[in-house]
């Protein structure tokens, strides 16, 4: 299996885990499986304006040192519905005053939009050795 | 010699006396009314002349006690044998190369000296339109060139503009000579200006981050504090030291003639006691998971050597903090910033970490801050520090407290030769015996590494703006068969050419700033290509914009000293560091994070880098934020690196 869809979904495991347990300290109702419907264009402008492109890049890449990679392929809803409310990381908290359900399904959308590219091993220029010395 | 009270004028009516004749008519001409004569245009007719000195004025043998023969050396407008020669040639007999400067008229002399006396070679003036480039120029040349630069600048505010970058060299542990032009007799003061730019205490500006200052009276005193400062800047801890560099004593001849230059021998380094070190072997040797973390150590070409003859001794493997170049990138036991290693580990030995604390502790930021720590608490942690023989009162650049099992005061990189020679004695052959298993487990742990790194850097690889990992890539492509140097900190963009790039030799990497005060990275990357360009080699600075913007006249600098570097400016169009700061401060009180880049944002209108950089005399490329437009632009940017001339690539890249 690919190191990184392994990596993926060993956090996701472990975030849909997190994701249940801040919804039984919140409201105490399971989180919905399936995200509202939302809107891809109204999703990626509060992407921006919101903030969350700072952290995890504007096609939601993720970078060291800031967010994680968020996007192509987006973490299943439950996990970010849950998560944005009760983060378990550095992460700072999106309570629903400030960012509506609304808002958080239309930020799915635009997440579940973006096209996965190219893996990183198929790209010339990350051609780099696998050798150490 | 003892330094002349009252300076210019009263030498040279004092010479102008004895040349004229002391019983010449009355006048009731004064030192004062001379001084404030000093000032008026060089007009013969309306000098003060010497005949009309009162008789109570001083007669012959005074004159020739106080000046002795004085008429070879001075008169009423000439001085030979000026004392700042003899300054130039202290700073030569120490050996500095390079001088930085932005003029003021407080060390003119010396400046003068340096051209005309000195022929402006060893030091050659380096001239920066701002003191805080002096400083930076010096930090980052220092860890390149592994020897110390001079900068001179002007009495207070000077000193006030050269104090951050300052800062950030005595945090990062950064030797230089600050020489301070100064005026320090109130009688010989012009007035006005030269009074705002003079303080009863000079060097208190920046006593608090700078390991020593000297206010010498008389040119034997400069010579000896100038061989004192470099030395104690060189003896680790390494740190900036300040001279104060008297304009009496500078533009007034030296009376001594023929002083001797004291010698300068540098100090050895302070190695470790060696029944600790004896310690720390056993220590080692008996670990099952052990971790070496490394952040200073490299003081010199050799520390890298040492440090990787130290981790294949036990095959112990190396978290690189990166403040300088450490281990090599491509080494089975280069663990790059991976800490998670270290909360399994039984034993670390940090050496030369600037914030222990926070390798085994931290403080997350939330609204009620509580320390968590990160370890075992069974684990056993070591510190070879210089910084354990040092304190200073003020600045907290010592970060929290943490008593590791074994603190141990020494220089590292000279403890390691010791260190490896005792764990050779300590070592069992059932020991050695698992190395191999070691090497092989940890050199699979560093392809793993590799191939999450690759994976993660194709995320979002055709974005727009620009990912930092494509752009890293981008350059690498271009410059991975020369030799090179990367002369900016690159953690807070993901640290890519730690993660991708095969880098071995101890020039490839120049660490961060130490105090993480703004304005460092650019005039540092100019000081630091300025000796790799002396060691044959260009260099490589991807700069963010907020950064850059603190001190770009460090681009003219460049140009004018034609100083090979490459410049990639990450134009994330923010002080994206303070967004996100800002936004954890409105989720936080749940009130419109949208606002957090009211006032973070480098935006309407954007800044033209390349523009910019072609009005200094800087070639320029940009904005680039298609990125299949990147690699051509930096093609052409690097070709004019390579004829030896700055250039300047302006990427709109994503915010980290």
């Amino acid at each position: 299996m690919n190191k990184i869809v392994s990596f993926t979904l060993a956090l996701a495991a472990t975030l849909l885990v997190t994701a249940h347990c801040a919804s039984a300290q919140g409201s105490g109702a399971a989180p919905a499986a399936t995200a509202p419907p939302g809107d891809v264009a109204r999703g990626k402008a509060a992407f921006m304006s919101f903030g969350c492109y700072e952290c995890h890049g504007t096609v939601g890449q993720g970078n060291y040192g800031a967010g994680i990679r968020i996007a192509a392929p987006a973490f299943p809803w439950p996990v970010v519905s849950s998560y944005v409310r009760r983060p378990a990381g550095d992460m700072p908290s999106f309570s629903v005053k400030i960012l509506p359900d609304a808002t958080l399904a239309d930020i799915y959308a635009y997440l579940k939009s973006i096209p996965a590219g190219k893996p990183g091993s198929a790209i010339p220029l990350l051609n780099s050795t696998l050798t150490p010395k | 010699m003892a330094k002349k009270k009252a300076g210019v004028d009263r030498r040279a009516f004092l010479a102008s006396i004895a040349a004229g004749g002391a019983g010449a008519a009355a006048g009731g001409v004064t030192p004062i009314a001379a001084a404030a004569a000093s000032d008026a245009p060089q007009n013969a007719a309306s000098l003060p002349s010497v005949a009309n000195a009162s008789a109570s004025l001083p007669g012959p043998r005074l004159v020739a006690q106080e000046v002795g023969t004085p008429a070879p050396d001075i008169d009423r407008w000439h001085v030979r044998n000026a004392g700042s020669d003899y300054m130039v040639d202290c700073l030569k007999h120490v050996g500095f190369d390079y001088i930085t400067c932005m003029p003021g008229s407080t060390f003119r002399g010396l400046q003068e000296s340096i051209t005309n006396y000195g022929g402006n070679s060893k030091p050659e003036l380096l001239s920066c339109t701002h003191e805080e480039i002096s400083a930076a120029m010096a930090h980052g040349y220092a860890k390149m060139a592994h020897k110390p630069m001079a900068i001179i600048v002007h009495n207070t505010v000077g000193l006030q503009h050269a104090s951050m970058g300052i800062y950030n060299a005595y945090a990062d542990r950064v030797p230089m000579l600050i020489l301070v032009g100064n005026i320090a007799d109130g009688a010989t003061r012009r007035p006005g200006v030269e009074w705002y730019h003079t303080a009863t205490d000079v060097a208190q500006i920046v006593r608090g981050y700078v390991k020593y200052d000297a206010n010498p009276q008389s040119l034997q005193s400069f010579g000896e504090e100038i061989m004192k400062a470099t030395s104690l800047a060189l003896t680790p801890v390494q740190e900036p030291t300040l001279v104060l560099v008297d304009a009496d004593l500078a533009e007034m001849p030296n009376d001594a003639k023929q002083l001797p230059l004291p010698k300068f021998v540098p100090v050895r380094a302070p190695v470790a006691d060696p029944a600790a070190l004896a310690d720390v072997a056993k220590a080692l040797v008996g670990a099952q998971n052990p971790v070496i973390v490394a952040d200073r150590v490299a003081r010199t070409p050799a520390g890298m050597a040492l440090l990787v003859q130290l981790a294949e001794t036990l095959q112990i493997p190396v978290v690189d903090i990166g403040n300088r170049m450490n281990f090599p990138t491509n080494h089975h036991l280069y663990a790059a910033f991976d800490r998670g290693s270290i909360a399994q580990a039984d034993v670390i030995l940090g050496l030369e970490v600037g914030d222990f604390f926070s390798v085994v502790g931290d403080v997350p930021d939330f609204p009620v801050r509580q320390t968590v720590m990160k370890i075992k608490p069974t684990t056993t942690t070591i510190h070879i520090n210089s910084m354990y023989l040092q304190g200073q009162g003020n600045y907290q650049d010592q970060q929290r407290f943490y008593n590791p099992t074994m603190p141990i005061a020494g220089d590292a990189e000279a403890s390691l030769p010791y260190l490896i020679d005792a764990i050779n004695r300590a070592v069992t052959s059932e020991r050695k015996a698992q190395n191999t298993a070691r090497a092989a487990r940890l050199s699979d742990a560093w392809t793993k590494r590799r191939q999450n790194d690759i994976a993660t850097a194709g995320f979002g690889w055709d974005a727009s703006p620009i990912s930092l990992p494509r752009m890293f890539a981008e350059v690498h492509n271009l410059v991975k068969n020369d030799a090179f140097s990367i002369v900016g900190p690159t953690g807070q963009m993901g640290g890519w050419p730690q993660r991708l790039w095969d880098l071995d030799q101890p020039y490839h990497l120049n660490g961060g700033s130490g105090a993480s005060g703004v304005g460092y990275q650019h005039p540092a990357a100019v000081g630091a290509a300025l000796a790799a360009r002396d060691q044959g080699r260009y260099a490589i600075n991807m700069n963010g914009d907020g950064d850059f913007m603190v001190q770009p006249g460090a681009l003219w600098t460049a140009a004018h000293h034609k100083i090979p570097l490459l410049t990639i400016v990450h134009n994330n169009r923010a002080w994206h560091q303070e967004a996100m700061h800002l936004q954890r401060m409105a989720n936080r009180r749940e009130r419109q994070p949208e606002h957090a880049t009211v006032g973070t944002l480098i935006n309407n209108p954007n800044i033209d880098y390349a523009k910019l950089a072609e009005s200094f005399g800087v070639y320029g490329e940009g904005p680039i934020s298609n990125p299949d437009q990147l690699g051509p632009a930096l093609a052409r940017a690097l070709k004019v690196v390579k004829s030896g001339l700055p250039a300047l690539v302006d990427v709109v890249s994503q915010p980290r």
